[in-house]
Protein backbone atom coordinates (compact mmCIF):
# COMPACT_ATOMS: atom_id res chain seq x y z
CA UNK A 1 0.00 0.00 0.00
CA UNK A 2 2.64 2.62 1.01
CA UNK A 3 4.91 1.35 -1.33
CA UNK A 4 2.10 2.22 -3.87
CA UNK A 5 1.83 5.77 -2.88
CA UNK A 6 5.25 5.95 -3.01
CA UNK A 7 5.62 5.12 -6.69
CA UNK A 8 2.90 7.20 -7.54
CA UNK A 9 4.15 9.91 -6.38
CA UNK A 10 7.78 9.48 -7.81
CA UNK A 11 6.33 9.09 -10.92
CA UNK A 12 3.60 12.10 -10.92
CA UNK A 13 7.00 14.18 -9.46
CA UNK A 14 9.48 13.08 -12.43
CA UNK A 15 6.73 12.55 -15.02
CA UNK A 16 7.26 16.74 -16.47
CA UNK A 17 10.46 16.52 -16.33
CA UNK A 18 10.57 13.49 -18.31
CA UNK A 19 8.83 15.21 -20.40
CA UNK A 20 11.55 17.71 -21.29
CA UNK A 21 14.03 15.31 -21.19
CA UNK A 22 12.41 13.48 -23.79
CA UNK A 23 11.00 16.34 -25.86
CA UNK A 24 14.45 17.80 -25.79
CA UNK A 25 15.24 14.88 -28.55
CA UNK A 26 12.07 15.09 -30.76
CA UNK A 27 10.95 17.16 -33.63
CA UNK A 28 9.06 20.42 -32.33
CA UNK A 29 6.30 19.77 -34.69
CA UNK A 30 6.09 16.68 -32.89
CA UNK A 31 5.87 17.65 -29.35
CA UNK A 32 3.23 20.30 -30.22
CA UNK A 33 1.05 17.59 -32.64
CA UNK A 34 1.19 14.76 -29.47
CA UNK A 35 0.11 17.27 -26.72
CA UNK A 36 -3.49 16.59 -27.05
CA UNK A 37 -5.55 14.39 -27.27
CA UNK A 38 -3.52 11.92 -24.73
CA UNK A 39 -1.83 8.72 -26.04
CA UNK A 40 1.36 6.90 -25.35
CA UNK A 41 2.86 9.75 -27.81
CA UNK A 42 2.38 12.24 -25.71
CA UNK A 43 5.53 11.18 -23.72
CA UNK A 44 7.05 8.68 -26.10
CA UNK A 45 9.19 10.10 -29.26
CA UNK A 46 8.41 8.26 -32.57
CA UNK A 47 11.66 9.97 -33.49
CA UNK A 48 14.60 10.67 -31.82
CA UNK A 49 17.16 13.68 -33.36
CA UNK A 50 20.13 16.26 -32.11
CA UNK A 51 18.66 18.85 -33.81
CA UNK A 52 16.92 20.72 -31.04
CA UNK A 53 20.73 20.72 -29.14
CA UNK A 54 21.93 21.49 -32.16
CA UNK A 55 20.09 24.73 -33.13
CA UNK A 56 20.30 25.74 -29.37
CA UNK A 57 24.13 25.33 -28.75
CA UNK A 58 25.53 26.69 -32.52
CA UNK A 59 23.10 28.61 -33.94
CA UNK A 60 21.80 30.62 -30.86
CA UNK A 61 23.52 32.95 -28.53
CA UNK A 62 23.21 30.27 -26.12
CA UNK A 63 26.70 28.53 -25.54
CA UNK A 64 27.97 32.03 -24.71
CA UNK A 65 25.44 32.76 -22.19
CA UNK A 66 26.26 29.30 -21.01
CA UNK A 67 29.90 29.97 -20.62
CA UNK A 68 29.50 33.24 -19.17
CA UNK A 69 27.38 31.82 -16.47
CA UNK A 70 29.95 28.86 -15.92
CA UNK A 71 32.75 31.97 -15.42
CA UNK A 72 30.76 34.17 -13.26
CA UNK A 73 29.60 31.40 -10.86
CA UNK A 74 33.70 29.85 -10.80
CA UNK A 75 34.77 33.10 -9.84
CA UNK A 76 32.15 33.87 -7.46
CA UNK A 77 32.73 30.85 -5.50
CA UNK A 78 36.16 31.75 -4.87
CA UNK A 79 35.87 35.48 -4.02
CA UNK A 80 32.70 34.14 -2.37
CA UNK A 81 34.17 31.32 -0.32
CA UNK A 82 37.45 33.46 0.89
CA UNK A 83 35.54 36.17 2.00
CA UNK A 84 33.18 33.77 3.80
CA UNK A 85 35.99 31.75 5.51
CA UNK A 86 38.10 34.66 6.63
CA UNK A 87 34.74 36.10 8.66
CA UNK A 88 33.96 32.96 9.78
CA UNK A 89 37.22 32.30 11.15
CA UNK A 90 37.50 35.89 12.76
CA UNK A 91 33.75 35.49 14.27
CA UNK A 92 34.60 31.59 15.95
CA UNK A 93 38.38 31.86 16.65
CA UNK A 94 38.91 35.20 17.73
CA UNK A 95 37.93 37.15 21.08
CA UNK A 96 36.83 40.57 20.10
CA UNK A 97 33.88 43.15 21.90
CA UNK A 98 30.66 42.41 19.92
CA UNK A 99 31.65 39.73 18.28
CA UNK A 100 28.22 38.02 18.47
CA UNK A 101 26.90 41.33 16.89
CA UNK A 102 29.19 41.34 14.08
CA UNK A 103 28.24 37.96 13.24
CA UNK A 104 24.81 38.46 13.56
CA UNK A 105 24.13 41.62 11.43
CA UNK A 106 26.59 39.76 9.08
CA UNK A 107 24.73 36.48 8.71
CA UNK A 108 21.13 38.17 8.65
CA UNK A 109 21.74 40.88 6.12
CA UNK A 110 23.04 38.31 4.09
CA UNK A 111 19.97 35.99 4.45
CA UNK A 112 17.68 38.56 3.46
CA UNK A 113 16.78 37.35 -0.52
CA UNK A 114 18.91 39.11 -2.54
CA UNK A 115 16.25 39.85 -4.81
CA UNK A 116 14.22 42.11 -2.37
CA UNK A 117 17.37 45.01 -2.54
CA UNK A 118 18.21 44.29 -6.59
CA UNK A 119 15.83 46.87 -7.70
CA UNK A 120 18.15 49.76 -5.40
CA UNK A 121 21.23 47.95 -5.98
CA UNK A 122 21.01 47.47 -9.89
CA UNK A 123 20.17 51.50 -9.74
CA UNK A 124 23.42 51.97 -7.44
CA UNK A 125 25.76 49.40 -10.11
CA UNK A 126 24.36 51.33 -12.79
CA UNK A 127 25.44 54.30 -11.45
CA UNK A 128 28.89 53.16 -10.92
CA UNK A 129 29.32 52.33 -14.40
CA UNK A 130 28.66 48.80 -13.01
CA UNK A 131 26.22 47.87 -15.37
CA UNK A 132 27.32 45.34 -18.19
CA UNK A 133 30.18 44.09 -16.55
CA UNK A 134 31.28 40.76 -15.41
CA UNK A 135 32.26 42.79 -11.84
CA UNK A 136 28.73 44.03 -11.67
CA UNK A 137 27.08 40.59 -12.27
CA UNK A 138 29.77 38.68 -9.42
CA UNK A 139 29.55 40.90 -6.64
CA UNK A 140 26.12 40.00 -5.46
CA UNK A 141 26.74 36.66 -5.44
CA UNK A 142 29.55 36.33 -3.59
CA UNK A 143 27.64 36.67 -0.06
CA UNK A 144 25.61 34.35 1.15
CA UNK A 145 24.75 34.27 4.75
CA UNK A 146 24.11 30.26 5.73
CA UNK A 147 27.54 29.60 4.27
CA UNK A 148 29.08 32.41 6.36
CA UNK A 149 26.97 30.51 9.12
CA UNK A 150 27.69 26.93 8.11
CA UNK A 151 31.72 27.62 8.13
CA UNK A 152 31.66 29.30 11.42
CA UNK A 153 29.51 26.21 12.54
CA UNK A 154 31.98 24.16 11.70
CA UNK A 155 35.15 26.02 12.63
CA UNK A 156 33.80 26.16 16.59
CA UNK A 157 33.61 22.28 16.16
CA UNK A 158 37.44 22.21 15.31
CA UNK A 159 39.63 22.51 18.97
CA UNK A 160 41.32 25.22 20.07
CA UNK A 161 44.32 23.26 20.89
CA UNK A 162 44.83 22.65 17.38
CA UNK A 163 45.48 26.43 16.60
CA UNK A 164 47.47 26.74 19.84
CA UNK A 165 49.55 24.25 18.77
CA UNK A 166 50.46 25.78 15.26
CA UNK A 167 50.92 29.11 16.90
CA UNK A 168 53.70 27.28 18.91
CA UNK A 169 55.08 26.50 15.84
CA UNK A 170 55.06 30.33 14.68
CA UNK A 171 52.16 29.79 11.72
CA UNK A 172 49.82 33.29 11.39
CA UNK A 173 46.97 33.42 11.19
CA UNK A 174 46.01 33.33 7.67
CA UNK A 175 47.95 30.01 7.56
CA UNK A 176 46.55 29.04 10.50
CA UNK A 177 43.03 29.36 8.62
CA UNK A 178 44.27 28.40 5.31
CA UNK A 179 46.29 24.79 5.73
CA UNK A 180 44.64 24.03 9.10
CA UNK A 181 41.24 25.01 9.11
CA UNK A 182 39.92 25.18 5.30
CA UNK A 183 41.77 21.29 5.97
CA UNK A 184 39.94 20.36 8.26
CA UNK A 185 36.31 21.87 6.80
CA UNK A 186 35.76 19.66 3.46
CA UNK A 187 32.23 18.96 4.08
CA UNK A 188 31.15 22.68 5.36
CA UNK A 189 33.28 23.88 2.09
CA UNK A 190 31.29 22.10 -0.40
CA UNK A 191 28.16 23.34 1.08
CA UNK A 192 29.17 26.84 1.13
CA UNK A 193 30.30 26.94 -2.34
CA UNK A 194 27.30 24.58 -3.71
CA UNK A 195 25.21 27.92 -1.86
CA UNK A 196 27.08 30.32 -3.56
CA UNK A 197 27.35 28.53 -7.26
CA UNK A 198 23.31 27.87 -7.37
CA UNK A 199 22.63 30.95 -6.36
CA UNK A 200 24.55 32.23 -8.99
CA UNK A 201 23.53 29.41 -11.77
CA UNK A 202 20.24 29.94 -11.14
CA UNK A 203 19.99 34.17 -10.73
CA UNK A 204 17.44 35.60 -13.19
CA UNK A 205 16.25 38.50 -11.63
CA UNK A 206 19.64 40.06 -10.95
CA UNK A 207 21.29 39.48 -14.81
CA UNK A 208 18.20 41.04 -15.95
CA UNK A 209 18.35 44.35 -14.22
CA UNK A 210 22.19 44.48 -14.63
CA UNK A 211 22.77 43.24 -18.22
CA UNK A 212 21.48 44.85 -21.58
CA UNK A 213 24.08 43.67 -23.71
CA UNK A 214 23.57 39.91 -25.21
CA UNK A 215 26.74 39.28 -25.20
CA UNK A 216 27.10 39.46 -21.22
CA UNK A 217 23.76 37.59 -20.93
CA UNK A 218 23.36 34.65 -18.46
CA UNK A 219 21.60 31.14 -19.26
CA UNK A 220 18.65 31.05 -17.42
CA UNK A 221 18.13 35.20 -19.12
CA UNK A 222 18.86 33.65 -22.35
CA UNK A 223 16.69 30.42 -21.92
CA UNK A 224 13.75 32.86 -20.69
CA UNK A 225 14.48 34.79 -23.84
CA UNK A 226 13.92 32.44 -26.18
CA UNK A 227 10.99 31.10 -24.64
CA UNK A 228 9.61 34.77 -25.10
CA UNK A 229 10.53 35.40 -28.93
CA UNK A 230 9.21 32.11 -30.51
CA UNK A 231 6.84 30.95 -27.94
CA UNK A 232 6.39 27.16 -29.59
CA UNK A 233 9.75 26.53 -30.26
CA UNK A 234 9.21 24.01 -27.27
CA UNK A 235 11.65 21.36 -28.50
CA UNK A 236 15.06 24.62 -28.01
CA UNK A 237 13.60 25.14 -24.71
CA UNK A 238 13.30 22.17 -23.28
CA UNK A 239 16.95 21.65 -24.33
CA UNK A 240 17.65 24.51 -22.74
CA UNK A 241 16.05 23.28 -19.62
CA UNK A 242 17.86 20.07 -19.92
CA UNK A 243 21.55 21.29 -20.28
CA UNK A 244 20.83 24.16 -17.57
CA UNK A 245 19.47 21.49 -15.07
CA UNK A 246 22.49 18.87 -15.63
CA UNK A 247 25.19 21.47 -14.60
CA UNK A 248 23.89 21.81 -11.04
CA UNK A 249 24.24 17.78 -10.88
CA UNK A 250 27.02 17.43 -12.50
CA UNK A 251 28.82 20.27 -9.71
CA UNK A 252 27.28 18.83 -7.04
CA UNK A 253 29.13 15.67 -8.31
CA UNK A 254 32.69 17.38 -8.76
CA UNK A 255 32.35 19.38 -5.82
CA UNK A 256 32.21 16.35 -3.75
CA UNK A 257 35.26 15.08 -5.54
CA UNK A 258 37.07 18.10 -4.43
CA UNK A 259 35.90 18.78 -1.26
CA UNK A 260 34.46 15.91 0.26
CA UNK A 261 30.74 14.71 0.91
CA UNK A 262 27.95 16.63 1.79
CA UNK A 263 25.78 16.76 4.82
CA UNK A 264 22.41 18.64 4.36
CA UNK A 265 21.40 18.88 8.17
CA UNK A 266 18.01 20.25 9.50
CA UNK A 267 19.32 23.79 9.54
CA UNK A 268 21.84 23.76 6.71
CA UNK A 269 20.93 24.52 2.91
CA UNK B 1 60.03 38.26 46.29
CA UNK B 2 57.10 40.55 46.02
CA UNK B 3 58.27 42.44 42.84
CA UNK B 4 59.29 39.99 41.21
CA UNK B 5 55.94 38.59 41.54
CA UNK B 6 54.36 41.94 40.45
CA UNK B 7 56.81 41.90 37.78
CA UNK B 8 55.84 38.48 36.53
CA UNK B 9 51.79 39.31 36.97
CA UNK B 10 52.24 42.80 34.93
CA UNK B 11 54.08 41.13 32.32
CA UNK B 12 51.27 38.00 31.74
CA UNK B 13 48.69 40.83 31.66
CA UNK B 14 50.90 43.00 29.34
CA UNK B 15 51.42 39.30 27.17
CA UNK B 16 47.53 38.68 27.61
CA UNK B 17 46.70 42.27 26.08
CA UNK B 18 49.41 41.88 23.06
CA UNK B 19 47.43 38.80 22.41
CA UNK B 20 44.05 40.83 22.91
CA UNK B 21 45.23 43.08 20.37
CA UNK B 22 46.90 41.03 17.65
CA UNK B 23 43.62 39.68 17.58
CA UNK B 24 41.59 42.40 17.20
CA UNK B 25 44.30 43.42 14.40
CA UNK B 26 43.17 40.03 12.67
CA UNK B 27 39.66 39.97 13.05
CA UNK B 28 39.22 43.66 11.71
CA UNK B 29 41.48 42.42 8.44
CA UNK B 30 39.35 39.10 8.55
CA UNK B 31 36.28 40.94 8.70
CA UNK B 32 36.82 43.89 5.86
CA UNK B 33 35.82 42.09 2.94
CA UNK B 34 32.92 40.91 4.49
CA UNK B 35 31.61 43.65 5.74
CA UNK B 36 32.53 46.25 3.00
CA UNK B 37 30.72 44.14 0.97
CA UNK B 38 27.68 44.14 3.33
CA UNK B 39 28.23 47.82 3.40
CA UNK B 40 28.32 48.16 -0.28
CA UNK B 41 25.68 45.41 -1.43
CA UNK B 42 23.18 45.64 1.42
CA UNK B 43 23.29 48.70 3.46
CA UNK B 44 23.78 51.49 0.61
CA UNK B 45 20.98 49.71 -1.67
CA UNK B 46 18.46 49.87 1.62
CA UNK B 47 19.30 53.40 2.38
CA UNK B 48 19.34 54.10 -1.06
CA UNK B 49 15.57 52.68 -1.61
CA UNK B 50 14.31 54.60 1.62
CA UNK B 51 16.19 57.88 0.53
CA UNK B 52 14.53 57.31 -3.22
CA UNK B 53 11.22 56.36 -1.49
CA UNK B 54 11.02 60.00 0.56
CA UNK B 55 11.39 61.76 -2.88
CA UNK B 56 8.99 62.75 -5.46
CA UNK B 57 9.85 62.66 -9.34
CA UNK B 58 7.93 62.39 -12.74
CA UNK B 59 8.51 59.53 -14.76
CA UNK B 60 11.80 60.53 -17.14
CA UNK B 61 12.80 62.35 -14.85
CA UNK B 62 13.85 66.23 -16.49
CA UNK B 63 12.65 67.39 -13.38
CA UNK B 64 15.22 67.07 -10.13
CA UNK B 65 13.15 65.26 -7.36
CA UNK B 66 11.62 66.72 -4.61
CA UNK B 67 11.43 65.98 -1.12
CA UNK B 68 8.03 64.23 -0.03
CA UNK B 69 8.20 63.00 3.11
CA UNK B 70 6.07 60.01 3.34
CA UNK B 71 3.49 61.05 0.14
CA UNK B 72 4.70 57.46 -1.84
CA UNK B 73 3.66 55.44 0.73
CA UNK B 74 0.46 56.95 1.74
CA UNK B 75 -0.68 57.41 -2.13
CA UNK B 76 0.81 53.80 -2.05
CA UNK B 77 -1.49 52.67 0.11
CA UNK B 78 -4.62 54.90 -0.59
CA UNK B 79 -4.80 52.99 -4.40
CA UNK B 80 -6.91 50.10 -4.07
CA UNK B 81 -4.72 47.88 -6.91
CA UNK B 82 -1.70 48.24 -4.73
CA UNK B 83 -3.52 47.40 -1.60
CA UNK B 84 -5.16 44.16 -3.24
CA UNK B 85 -1.46 43.38 -4.06
CA UNK B 86 -0.59 43.30 -0.43
CA UNK B 87 -3.17 41.53 0.01
CA UNK B 88 -2.35 38.94 -2.50
CA UNK B 89 0.73 38.30 -1.66
CA UNK B 90 0.08 37.46 2.01
CA UNK B 91 -3.15 35.62 1.14
CA UNK B 92 -0.42 33.52 -1.25
CA UNK B 93 2.14 33.35 1.28
CA UNK B 94 -0.85 31.58 4.01
CA UNK B 95 -1.47 29.20 1.47
CA UNK B 96 1.81 28.02 -0.30
CA UNK B 97 3.98 27.54 2.69
CA UNK B 98 1.44 25.64 5.07
CA UNK B 99 0.84 23.70 1.91
CA UNK B 100 3.94 23.09 0.79
CA UNK B 101 5.52 21.85 4.43
CA UNK B 102 2.21 19.98 4.90
CA UNK B 103 2.92 17.77 1.85
CA UNK B 104 6.68 18.02 2.15
CA UNK B 105 6.12 16.31 5.90
CA UNK B 106 3.60 13.64 5.03
CA UNK B 107 6.04 12.54 1.80
CA UNK B 108 9.13 12.65 4.26
CA UNK B 109 7.26 10.69 6.62
CA UNK B 110 6.43 8.43 3.58
CA UNK B 111 9.97 7.83 2.70
CA UNK B 112 11.44 7.41 5.75
CA UNK B 113 9.51 3.49 6.00
CA UNK B 114 10.33 0.47 5.25
CA UNK B 115 9.64 1.01 1.97
CA UNK B 116 11.65 -1.29 -1.21
CA UNK B 117 13.64 0.69 -3.39
CA UNK B 118 12.77 4.07 -1.46
CA UNK B 119 15.89 5.95 -2.35
CA UNK B 120 14.44 5.59 -5.75
CA UNK B 121 11.37 7.17 -5.04
CA UNK B 122 12.52 9.98 -3.16
CA UNK B 123 15.35 10.54 -5.57
CA UNK B 124 12.58 11.20 -8.29
CA UNK B 125 10.61 13.84 -5.76
CA UNK B 126 13.89 15.40 -5.89
CA UNK B 127 14.33 15.83 -9.60
CA UNK B 128 12.51 19.01 -9.99
CA UNK B 129 14.56 20.79 -7.76
CA UNK B 130 17.50 20.44 -9.90
CA UNK B 131 15.64 21.87 -13.13
CA UNK B 132 16.42 26.27 -12.87
CA UNK B 133 12.87 27.69 -12.32
CA UNK B 134 13.38 29.13 -15.50
CA UNK B 135 12.88 26.18 -17.27
CA UNK B 136 10.47 24.73 -14.72
CA UNK B 137 8.30 27.40 -15.83
CA UNK B 138 8.68 26.68 -19.71
CA UNK B 139 7.64 23.23 -18.94
CA UNK B 140 4.61 23.66 -16.79
CA UNK B 141 3.41 27.35 -18.90
CA UNK B 142 4.00 23.85 -21.92
CA UNK B 143 2.13 21.45 -19.64
CA UNK B 144 -0.68 24.25 -18.67
CA UNK B 145 -1.02 25.38 -22.28
CA UNK B 146 -5.49 25.26 -22.85
CA UNK B 147 -4.02 22.70 -25.61
CA UNK B 148 -1.83 21.17 -23.62
CA UNK B 149 -0.96 17.90 -21.94
CA UNK B 150 -2.48 18.17 -18.46
CA UNK B 151 -6.11 19.38 -20.43
CA UNK B 152 -5.58 15.90 -22.69
CA UNK B 153 -5.40 14.24 -19.56
CA UNK B 154 -8.34 16.09 -18.19
CA UNK B 155 -10.68 15.44 -21.37
CA UNK B 156 -9.09 12.09 -21.49
CA UNK B 157 -10.67 11.36 -17.57
CA UNK B 158 -13.91 12.97 -18.88
CA UNK B 159 -13.13 16.09 -16.93
CA UNK B 160 -13.51 19.45 -18.99
CA UNK B 161 -10.66 21.42 -20.31
CA UNK B 162 -9.15 24.10 -18.22
CA UNK B 163 -7.95 27.64 -18.95
CA UNK B 164 -5.31 27.90 -16.37
CA UNK B 165 -2.99 30.92 -16.79
CA UNK B 166 -5.71 31.92 -19.22
CA UNK B 167 -7.97 32.89 -16.21
CA UNK B 168 -7.76 35.13 -13.12
CA UNK B 169 -9.52 32.22 -11.20
CA UNK B 170 -6.89 29.80 -12.01
CA UNK B 171 -3.65 31.69 -12.79
CA UNK B 172 -2.29 31.91 -9.09
CA UNK B 173 -3.73 28.10 -8.25
CA UNK B 174 -1.33 27.26 -10.94
CA UNK B 175 1.62 29.11 -9.92
CA UNK B 176 0.93 27.50 -6.35
CA UNK B 177 1.39 24.07 -8.51
CA UNK B 178 4.63 25.53 -10.32
CA UNK B 179 6.21 26.37 -6.84
CA UNK B 180 5.55 23.50 -5.32
CA UNK B 181 6.39 20.85 -7.64
CA UNK B 182 9.76 22.60 -6.48
CA UNK B 183 9.12 22.89 -3.02
CA UNK B 184 8.17 19.70 -1.94
CA UNK B 185 11.32 17.76 -2.44
CA UNK B 186 13.08 20.09 -1.66
CA UNK B 187 11.87 20.46 2.13
CA UNK B 188 11.49 17.00 2.07
CA UNK B 189 15.14 16.76 2.59
CA UNK B 190 15.31 18.91 5.36
CA UNK B 191 12.53 17.24 7.15
CA UNK B 192 13.65 13.27 6.37
CA UNK B 193 16.77 14.87 7.98
CA UNK B 194 14.99 16.00 11.23
CA UNK B 195 12.63 12.66 11.61
CA UNK B 196 16.04 10.39 11.26
CA UNK B 197 17.77 12.20 14.24
CA UNK B 198 14.50 11.35 16.49
CA UNK B 199 15.66 8.42 18.55
CA UNK B 200 14.42 5.18 17.62
CA UNK B 201 13.81 3.95 21.03
CA UNK B 202 10.96 6.82 21.14
CA UNK B 203 8.97 4.92 18.58
CA UNK B 204 9.47 1.38 20.28
CA UNK B 205 8.24 2.98 23.51
CA UNK B 206 5.49 4.38 21.57
CA UNK B 207 4.61 0.48 20.26
CA UNK B 208 5.12 -0.80 23.51
CA UNK B 209 2.01 1.64 24.54
CA UNK B 210 0.32 0.23 21.87
CA UNK B 211 0.01 3.62 20.11
CA UNK B 212 -1.33 3.78 16.54
CA UNK B 213 0.58 4.99 13.63
CA UNK B 214 -1.82 8.57 13.88
CA UNK B 215 -1.54 8.91 17.92
CA UNK B 216 2.03 7.57 17.22
CA UNK B 217 2.24 10.36 14.53
CA UNK B 218 0.68 13.20 16.86
CA UNK B 219 2.15 12.57 19.48
CA UNK B 220 6.29 11.20 19.18
CA UNK B 221 7.16 12.67 15.85
CA UNK B 222 5.61 16.33 15.79
CA UNK B 223 6.83 17.46 18.99
CA UNK B 224 10.09 16.47 18.64
CA UNK B 225 9.81 17.69 15.01
CA UNK B 226 8.62 21.12 15.82
CA UNK B 227 11.99 23.28 15.18
CA UNK B 228 13.06 21.99 12.09
CA UNK B 229 9.41 22.22 10.49
CA UNK B 230 9.39 25.91 12.05
CA UNK B 231 12.66 26.53 10.30
CA UNK B 232 11.66 25.21 7.13
CA UNK B 233 8.36 27.22 6.99
CA UNK B 234 10.22 30.41 7.39
CA UNK B 235 12.69 29.24 5.18
CA UNK B 236 10.13 28.27 2.60
CA UNK B 237 8.58 31.74 3.20
CA UNK B 238 11.60 33.92 2.78
CA UNK B 239 11.86 32.38 -0.57
CA UNK B 240 8.40 32.38 -1.34
CA UNK B 241 7.77 35.79 -0.66
CA UNK B 242 10.57 37.25 -3.43
CA UNK B 243 8.86 34.74 -6.23
CA UNK B 244 9.80 36.54 -9.32
CA UNK B 245 10.45 34.14 -12.34
CA UNK B 246 6.94 32.06 -12.95
CA UNK B 247 5.04 35.49 -12.53
CA UNK B 248 7.50 37.41 -14.87
CA UNK B 249 7.97 35.01 -17.85
CA UNK B 250 4.04 33.03 -17.55
CA UNK B 251 1.39 35.95 -16.45
CA UNK B 252 3.09 39.31 -16.20
CA UNK B 253 1.30 39.65 -13.23
CA UNK B 254 -2.14 38.56 -15.35
CA UNK B 255 -5.10 37.75 -15.99
CA UNK B 256 -6.57 41.05 -14.51
CA UNK B 257 -3.87 41.38 -12.04
CA UNK B 258 -4.88 38.04 -10.33
CA UNK B 259 -1.06 36.81 -9.96
CA UNK B 260 0.45 40.60 -9.64
CA UNK B 261 2.92 40.01 -6.29
CA UNK B 262 4.63 42.64 -4.26
CA UNK B 263 8.27 41.70 -5.80
CA UNK B 264 7.07 41.56 -9.36
CA UNK B 265 4.80 45.06 -8.60
CA UNK B 266 8.12 46.80 -7.64
CA UNK B 267 10.23 45.78 -10.75
CA UNK B 268 7.24 46.80 -12.79
CA UNK B 269 7.03 49.99 -10.87
CA UNK B 270 10.12 51.04 -11.47
CA UNK B 271 11.64 49.74 -15.03
CA UNK B 272 7.56 48.72 -16.97
CA UNK B 273 6.34 52.00 -15.47
CA UNK B 274 9.50 54.01 -14.49
CA UNK B 275 8.62 55.42 -11.50
CA UNK B 276 11.84 55.01 -9.34
CA UNK B 277 10.24 56.50 -6.34
CA UNK B 278 7.11 54.76 -5.87
CA UNK B 279 8.86 51.69 -6.48
CA UNK B 280 11.56 52.29 -3.93
CA UNK B 281 8.80 52.02 -1.56
CA UNK B 282 7.72 49.23 -2.61
CA UNK B 283 11.36 47.99 -2.11
CA UNK B 284 11.45 49.57 1.35
CA UNK B 285 7.81 47.96 2.20
CA UNK B 286 8.92 44.35 0.75
CA UNK B 287 12.50 44.50 2.58
CA UNK B 288 10.62 45.45 5.96
CA UNK B 289 8.65 42.68 6.13
CA UNK B 290 11.04 39.90 4.68
CA UNK B 291 13.43 41.62 7.39
CA UNK B 292 10.72 39.99 10.00
CA UNK B 293 10.94 36.11 9.00
CA UNK B 294 14.74 36.54 8.60
CA UNK B 295 15.10 37.29 12.18
CA UNK B 296 12.66 34.42 12.99
CA UNK B 297 15.10 31.98 10.70
CA UNK B 298 18.02 33.36 12.39
CA UNK B 299 16.43 32.92 15.61
CA UNK B 300 15.94 28.97 14.69
CA UNK B 301 18.65 28.25 12.83
CA UNK B 302 20.90 29.47 16.43
CA UNK B 303 19.02 27.58 18.58
CA UNK B 304 18.70 24.47 16.31
CA UNK B 305 22.26 24.52 16.62
CA UNK B 306 23.20 25.28 20.04
CA UNK B 307 20.78 22.74 21.27
CA UNK B 308 23.05 20.22 19.95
Amino acid sequence: MLTTIAIVLGVAFVLPAVWILLGSFRPNLEILTTMSPLSWHTIIPSELTLENYRRLLVDSGFTRALFNSFFVCLVSVVMGLLMSSLAAYAVAVFTFPARNVVFAVIVISFMIPFEAIAIPLAQQFTDWGLGNTYVGLILPGIGNGLAIFNLRQHFLSIPASYREAAMLDGASEPRILFSLYLRLSGPALTNSALLIFLGQWTAYLWPLLIVSDNDLQLAPVALAGTFGEHAADYGQNFAGAVVLSLVPAFSVFVLQRFFGRLSIGSGEK
Amino acid sequence: MSTATSAGRSSATRRRSTIRRRELFWAAIFLLPALTSLVVLRIVPTIGAVVDSLYKAFPGGIIPATFAGLHNYRSLFDDPNFVDTIARTLIFNLIINPLQICLALLVAVLFVQRIPLVGIWRTMLFIPVTIPIVGSCIAWGAALDPQGPVNALITALGGEPQPFFTSPNQALACIIVLASWIGIGYWMLFLIAGLQSIPGELYDAAKVDQAGPVRTFFSVTLPLLRRPLLFVLVADTVANFVLFVPVQLLTQGGPQGSTTLLMFEAWRTTYGYGSRNLGAAQVVILTAIMLVFVLLQFRLLREDKDNR
